[in-house]
C-alpha cells in the first residue's frame, strides 16, 4: 500500500529532524513559558480575591511560582531518568494511584471544596490525585496496548481489562464526585485504544454505552439536565444554571482585540466563580484580549506539535503510546478548558494545564513533557 | 523487528496522526471561536458586562443650612445612616430578615415582605442609629446595603420655627423658608456611577467622595438676628401668656436697610418634631393672619391726608363728644369723648370720629390709592411660600361708611407684615423699600424698585405725632416709654369681627414702635391677638414693644450709656446670659424663672440687694461697677452678700465683695 510506504519512508528519515541527542528544547522553552503566563495570570486573577480572604494578594501567586519552580526541576529530573526506573512496574503505580484517591474520601486526609472531596493532604500540601491518575493511566494503558499487540483485537483479553482498570479509577472519580476528572479519564482511555489497535466497533460500542448511560444520568435528574444544557443558551438563566457561563462570556467579551489591559479585568472581581483556576483563561482573554489569547493558542499549537513529533518518532511501540498518551494528558486538558470556559461543551471543572493555579495540575503538566522529554532524549534503537 | 510489529507500529503511527489532527482541527474551532466571542460578539458582551460592573447610584448632597445674619445655625443637617435592598439580589430573605428584625427591632415578616417583594429598591429601614447601622455592615447581607442620608435639625428648637419651617420624612422642605428655598437648600440628586465587584462592594470611594461634595446645597443667610429673635420671642410670650392672650405676632425691623432683624409668632412651633410642635402652632401669622388692624391706620390716614395737602397738623375736627351719629347709618364711638381736636390729637389720643372726618375730607379713591401704594391688598413678596395678601375691597365696592372705617383701620384686611411694611414707609421719611428677610442670595428687588409715597416733610410729621403718642401727656402709648430716649409708636385696639357678623368682644391690640421717634433707626411691631381682660394696645403691646426695644438696644450697643445702666438694674429676664453663638434657651424656661422684687439704687450710688439674683446677672452688675467679687460654696444663685446692700460704693472699694452661693430654690 502505498501509504504504507509512504509512512515507513518518514520512519527512516523525518522530514523534521528528530532531536538526535539532548531535549526537545522547543517544548522545554514553551512548557515553561505557558506556565509562567499562568504563574502571572493567576497573580491578576487572585489577587484581589487573595487579598480579601486571607490579606494577603501574592498568596496564590507565590505558591503557584514555588510549584512552577518545583514543576520545572521534577521535570528535567523525569527527563534524565533511565526509562527503566522510570516506566517501572505499572500495577504498582495504579494501586499507589487507587489508594490515593480512595484516600480522598477518607477523612483524616481527606479535604472537602465545593461538595467534592478531589484533593487530600499530604503534610502541609494539597494533593489531587486525579492529576496523578491521568499520567498512570497513560503508563499503563501504554504497556498493556504496546505488550498485548497480539491479543488487542480479542474482546475479553485485548479490551476488558483496559476498560476495567479505567472504569475502576472513572468510578472512584465519579464518586468524589469529579466528574470532569472521569470524562477525562474516559476520553484518555478511548484515545489510548484507539492508538492502541482496539477494534473500532469495541470503541464506537462502548462509547454508545457511555453515552446512553450519560444521558440516563442526566435525564433521570431534571436539576442535572437543565445544568449540563444549559451552556448551549446561558442567557436563558443567567443569574443561575448559565451564571458562570455568562460570566466567562462578558470576561472574553470584554476583552475584544486588545484586551481591557494586564490587572484590568473586573470579571475576577468575584463575578468569574474559579477565575484563578479553571476560568483562567477568561481572565486571560478578557485582560489580554483576542491576541493574548491567539498567543496562547499558538503557544499550545507549538507543543502540541512538538509532542505528536515525539510521539511519531518513537519506534519502540510502547515508548510512542506513552509519548501520545502524555501528549493526550495535555492536549485533553488544553482543549476541554477552553470548550468549558468558552461554552463548546456542558461545563466541568477542568484545569487548564500550565495555566490554571494548583500544584497538581502543574506538577502534573511537568511530569508529561518531562516524560516526553526523556522519550526525546535519545531512540532506544 | 517484526514485520508484525512494525505494521501495528505503522498502523497506530497512521492513527496517531488521525488523532493529531483531530486535535488541531478541534484548536482551531476553539481559536475561531475565541474569535467570535471576543471579536464578533465582544461589544455587545462588553457592554453587558459593564452594565454590571458599574452601578448608577443615586445620593442627595447635604441640605444646606440656615443661617442668622450673624452666622449662627438656625437649621441644619445631620447624618443618618439608611438601610435599603434590592430585593433580587438577596440571595435568602429569609435569613436576612430574621437577622436585620433584631437589629431593627420589628417584626421579621415586615422585613421579609420588603425583601421578597418585586421592587427594585426598598428601604428596610432608616435614621437608624450609629449601633444599627455597625451590626447591619458586620452582617454584610448581599444586596442589603447602607446609605448617607440627612435629617435636618434647629439647634435653637422653636427659634423662628415657623419662619423657618420645616422639612419633611425625604428631607424636602414642606413649610417655611425650608420650602421657598427648596431650589437652592436642597442637596443636588447626584447621579454617579461606581464600580462594583460581584458581592456589590463599591470600588474606588475617593472619588464618590469628591463628586459628592458638589452636590451640597448651597446656604441661606437671614437678615434676622438670633439674639433679637429671641428678645422678641421672650416678649411676645410674656405679653400674650400675662395678657391670657390667644396668639401674637411680633416683627423687628432696621429701618435704613429694610431688613428684619426678628420675626416672633406665638404661640411657637419647635420645627424639630416632638411634642412641642402642634401643626396649628406652625401658622407663620405674621405672613398668613388677615386681621383688622383698628387703629394702627391712622398715622398711615394722615400721612395719607398730610400728603394730599387735605389737612394740615394743626387742623381741627369736631369729635363730637365720642359719639358720631354716620350719616344715619351708624354711630362711631371714641373711647373718650372729645371736643375739637387737632390732627395731632386726633392720632395722639386716637379718636376714630376724627379719622372718620379725615378720611371724608381725603376722599375714598384717594385713601385707596394710598392703601394700595403702602402695599395693602398684596402679598409683600417676601420669600414665604402662601403670603396672604389681606382683603383690601375694590374701591368701587366702598360704601360711605366703609371710607369712613377703613380711616381707623375697620373693614381691611392686613397681615401683620403688610402693617409692618406700610409702617416702615413712614420710618423711612417715606420711601417705600422692601422688606428684606434674607441676606444670601441677595433677594431679587428688582420687580419692585424703591419708590417715595410721602415727602420727608410729611413722613417726618407723622413720626413727631407719633412721637407725641408715646412720649406726651395722656398719649395711648406712653407705656412704651423708655426713660433717657424718645420713641415713636401707635396703638391700636381693634374689636374682632365676630364670624356672625357684627363686632364682638374679642380684641386685637397692637403696638407699632419707632426707635427713636425721629428719623427712626429701629420699628418694632407687636400684635397680641384676643388678650382678656386688658385689651388695649397701649396696655398690652406697648410694653412688649419696649421690653424688646430695651433689650435690643443694649444688645446692639445702641443704648446711651446713663439708660443702660437704670436699664439694667430693673429686674429682666437674664437675656445676656446667651451669647449670640450659643443655643438660645427655652423661652419657657426663661419665663419660668420668678426673680425676687429688688432694691435697686437708680442712680448706682449704693450697693444694690444681689440677693436671689443669679450668679450670672449678680456678676454684671458688679462688673459695671468695676468690681470681681470672690465667690463661696456652690450653685448659681445669690444666697448672701458682703458688703450688704445700701452700703456706698466708695466704701466698698476698701474690702473685697463677697458673694455666697446658693442653690436656686
Amino acid at each position: 500500500m502505498s501509504v504504507h510506504a509512504h509512512s515507513q519512508a518518514h520512519v527512516a528519515s523525518p522530514p523534521i529532524a528528530a532531536p538526535r541527542s539532548g531535549f526537545d528544547w522547543w517544548l522545554v522553552a514553551f512548557a515553561v513559558a505557558l506556565a509562567g503566563l499562568g504563574v502571572v495570570m493567576v497573580l491578576s486573577a487572585s489577587g484581589i480575591m487573595a487579598e480579601r480572604m486571607v490579606h494577603d494578594k501574592y498568596f496564590f501567586f507565590k505558591k503557584q511560582a514555588i510549584f512552577l519552580g518545583i514543576g520545572v526541576c521534577l521535570m528535567f529530573f523525569v527527563a534524565w531518568l533511565p526509562r527503566k526506573i522510570l516506566y517501572g512496574p505499572v500495577y504498582l503505580w495504579l494501586f499507589v494511584v487507587l489508594a490515593l484517591l480512595a484516600m480522598t474520601m477518607i477523612p483524616p486526609f481527606s479535604v472537602k471544596a465545593g461538595g467534592a472531596r478531589r484533593w487530600m493532604h499530604l503534610g502541609p500540601l494539597l494533593l489531587q490525585p486525579m492529576e496523578l491518575a491521568k499520567v498512570v493511566l497513560v503508563f499503563y494503558l501504554a504497556y498493556f496496548y504496546s505488550s498485548k499487540q497480539a491479543l488487542v483485537k480479542s474482546f475479553s483479553v485485548g479490551f476488558i481489562p483496559p476498560v476495567i482498570v479505567t472504569g475502576i479509577l472513572g468510578v472512584v472519580l465519579l464518586i468524589q464526585p469529579d466528574f470532569g476528572g472521569a470524562v477525562f479519564l474516559g476520553m484518555l482511555f478511548f484515545l489510548m485504544s484507539l492508538v492502541g489497535g482496539t477494534r473500532i466497533i469495541y470503541l464506537f460500542v462502548s462509547g454508545l454505552f457511555g453515552a446512553a448511560a450519560a444521558v440516563l444520568l442526566v435525564v433521570h435528574s431534571p436539576y442535572r439536565f437543565k445544568r449540563w444544557f444549559a451552556f448551549l443558551d446561558p442567557f436563558q438563566d443567567p443569574q443561575g444554571t448559565g451564571y458562570q457561563l455568562v460570566q466567562s462570556f462578558f470576561a472574553f467579551g470584554s476583552g475584544q482585540v486588545t484586551g481591557v489591559g494586564f490587572g484590568a479585568g473586573k470579571q475576577k472581581l468575584f463575578y468569574l466563580p474559579e477565575a484563578h483556576t479553571d476560568f483562567i483563561m477568561a481572565v486571560t482573554g478578557e485582560e489580554l484580549g483576542f491576541i493574548g489569547v491567539s498567543v496562547i493558542l499558538a503557544m499550545i499549537g507549538v507543543l502540541m506539535w512538538r509532542s505528536f513529533r515525539i510521539a511519531l518518532a518513537q519506534d519502540d511501540l510502547r515508548d510512542r503510546f506513552t509519548a501520545y498518551g502524555m501528549a493526550m494528558v495535555l492536549g485533553i486538558g488544553f482543549l476541554l478548558n477552553l470548550a468549558v470556559v468558552m461554552g463548546c461543551v456542558p461545563p466541568k471543572g477542568v484545569a487548564m494545564p500550565f495555566l490554571s493555579y494548583g500544584g497538581s495540575n502543574l506538577i502534573s503538566g511537568f511530569l508529561c513533557v518531562g516524560i516526553l522529554l526523556n522519550l526525546s532524549r535519545r531512540k532506544p534503537t | 523487528m517484526s514485520r508484525a510489529q512494525k505494521q501495528i507500529r505503522d498502523f497506530s503511527r497512521m492513527r496517531l496522526m488521525v488523532v493529531g489532527g483531530v486535535f488541531f482541527l478541534f484548536w482551531a474551532s476553539l481559536w475561531v471561536r475565541a474569535g467570535f466571542l471576543q471579536i464578533v460578539q465582544g461589544p455587545q458582551l462588553a457592554e453587558q458586562a459593564l452594565r454590571q460592573h458599574m452601578a448608577s447610584e443615586y445620593d442627595r448632597g447635604k441640605r444646606g443650612v440656615i443661617l442668622d445674619r450673624n452666622g449662627q445655625l438656625l437649621a441644619k443637617s445631620v447624618e443618618f445612616m439608611a438601610v435599603s435592598a434590592v430585593p433580587k439580589e438577596v440571595k435568602n430573605p429569609e435569613e436576612a430578615s430574621s437577622a436585620l428584625s433584631k437589629v431593627f427591632g420589628v417584626p421579621q415578616k415586615d422585613i421579609q415582605r420588603k425583601l421578597t417583594s418585586h421592587s427594585n429598591f426598598v428601604y428596610l429601614a432608616r435614621r437608624v442609629n450609629d449601633r444599627a447601622a455597625a451590626q447591619v455592615k458586620a452582617l454584610n447581607i448581599p444586596g442589603v446595603t447602607l446609605a448617607t442620608e440627612y435629617g435636618r435639625s434647629y439647634p435653637n428648637k422653636q427659634m423662628a420655627g415657623q419662619l423657618l419651617g420645616f422639612v419633611g420624612y425625604d428631607d424636602q422642605g414642606l413649610e417655611g423658608l425650608e420650602k421657598y428655598f427648596e431650589p437652592m437648600l436642597a442637596g443636588k440628586k447626584a447621579k454617579y456611577v461606581v464600580q462594583r465587584d460581584a458581592s456589590g462592594r463599591r470600588l474606588y470611594l475617593d472619588a464618590q467622595g469628591r463628586e459628592m461634595a458638589n452636590a451640597d446645597g448651597s446656604d441661606v443667610r437671614l437678615t434676622i438676628d438670633a439674639q433679637i429673635q429671641f428678645f422678641a420671642e421672650e416678649a411676645l410670650a410674656k405679653a400674650v401668656v400675662d395678657n391670657k392672650a390667644k396668639a401674637g405676632t411680633c416683627i423687628v425691623v432696621h429701618v435704613k436697610s429694610a431688613e428684619i432683624l426678628a420675626w416672633a409668632n406665638y404661640p411657637f412651633f419647635n420645627p424639630n418634631g416632638g411634642s412641642d410642635s402642634d401643626p396649628k402652632a406652625a401658622r407663620n401669622r405674621l405672613a398668613l393672619d388677615v386681621l383688622e388692624p383698628g387703629s394702627t391706620m391712622k398715622p398711615i390716614l394722615i400721612a395719607a391726608a398730610l400728603q394730599e395737602k387735605v389737612v394740615r397738623p394743626d387742623t381741627t375736627y369736631n369729635c363730637e363728644k365720642g359719639q358720631w351719629n354716620f350719616q344715619n347709618i351708624a354711630t362711631i364711638r371714641d373711647t373718650h369723648p372729645y371736643d375739637v381736636l387737632p390732627v395731632n390729637k386726633i392720632l395722639r389720643w386716637s379718636s376714630n370720629i376724627g379719622a372718620a372726618k379725615i378720611g371724608m375730607d381725603l376722599g375714598a379713591p384717594k385713601l385707596h390709592a394710598y392703601f394700595e401704594k403702602v402695599g395693602f391688598g398684596q402679598p409683600t413678596g417676601l420669600p414665604l411660600p402662601g403670603e396672604a395678601k389681606g382683603l383690601l375691597r375694590p374701591l368701587s365696592a366702598w360704601s360711605k361708611l366703609d371710607l369712613a372705617t377703613n380711616s381707623f383701620g375697620q373693614g381691611i384686611g392686613v397681615t401683620p407684615v403688610q402693617l409692618a411694611q406700610a409702617f416702615h414707609i413712614i420710618a423711612n421719611n417715606g420711601v417705600r423699600k422692601p422688606l428684606r428677610l434674607v441676606l444670601d442670595p441677595v433677594q431679587d428687588s428688582a420687580y419692585w424698585p424703591e419708590t417715595r409715597v410721602f415727602d420727608p416733610q410729611v413722613a417726618r410729621t407723622v413720626q413727631q405725632m407719633m412721637r407725641e403718642v408715646v412720649e406726651e401727656e395722656k398719649g395711648t402709648g406712653v407705656k412704651a416709654h423708655i426713660d433717657g430716649l424718645e420713641l415713636g409708636g401707635k396703638t391700636g385696639t381693634a374689636q374682632k369681627a365676630k364670624a356672625t357678623g357684627g363686632y364682638g368682644d374679642k380684641y386685637l391690640a397692637d403696638f407699632v414702635g419707632f426707635i427713636p421717634a425721629v428719623d427712626p433707626e429701629y420699628m418694632i411691631l407687636v400684635m397680641v391677638d384676643e388678650p382678656e381682660p386688658n385689651h388695649y394696645g397701649g396696655v398690652v403691646a406697648a410694653p412688649a414693644v419696649r421690653e424688646v426695644a430695651i433689650k435690643s438696644l443694649s444688645y446692639l450697643g445702641r443704648m446711651p450709656e446713663s439708660v443702660k445702666l437704670a436699664q439694667e438694674q430693673r429686674p429682666a429676664a437674664p437675656a445676656h446670659a446667651q451669647g449670640p453663638t450659643g443655643t438660645a434657651p427655652d423661652v419657657a424656661e426663661v419665663l419660668g424663672v420668678a426673680f425676687p422684687p429688688m432694691n435697686l439704687s437708680v442712680n448706682g450710688a449704693e450697693v444694690p440687694n444681689l440677693v436671689g439674683l443669679p450668679l450670672r446677672k449678680a456678676s454684671e452688675i458688679l462688673a459695671s461697677k468695676g468690681v470681681v467679687p470672690s465667690l463661696k460654696g456652690s450653685g448659681l444663685v445669690v444666697g448672701k452678700q458682703n458688703p450688704a446692700a445700701g452700703t456706698p460704693w466708695n466704701a466698698v472699694e476698701k474690702e473685697p465683695f463677697t458673694l455666697w452661693l446658693a442653690k436656686a430654690s
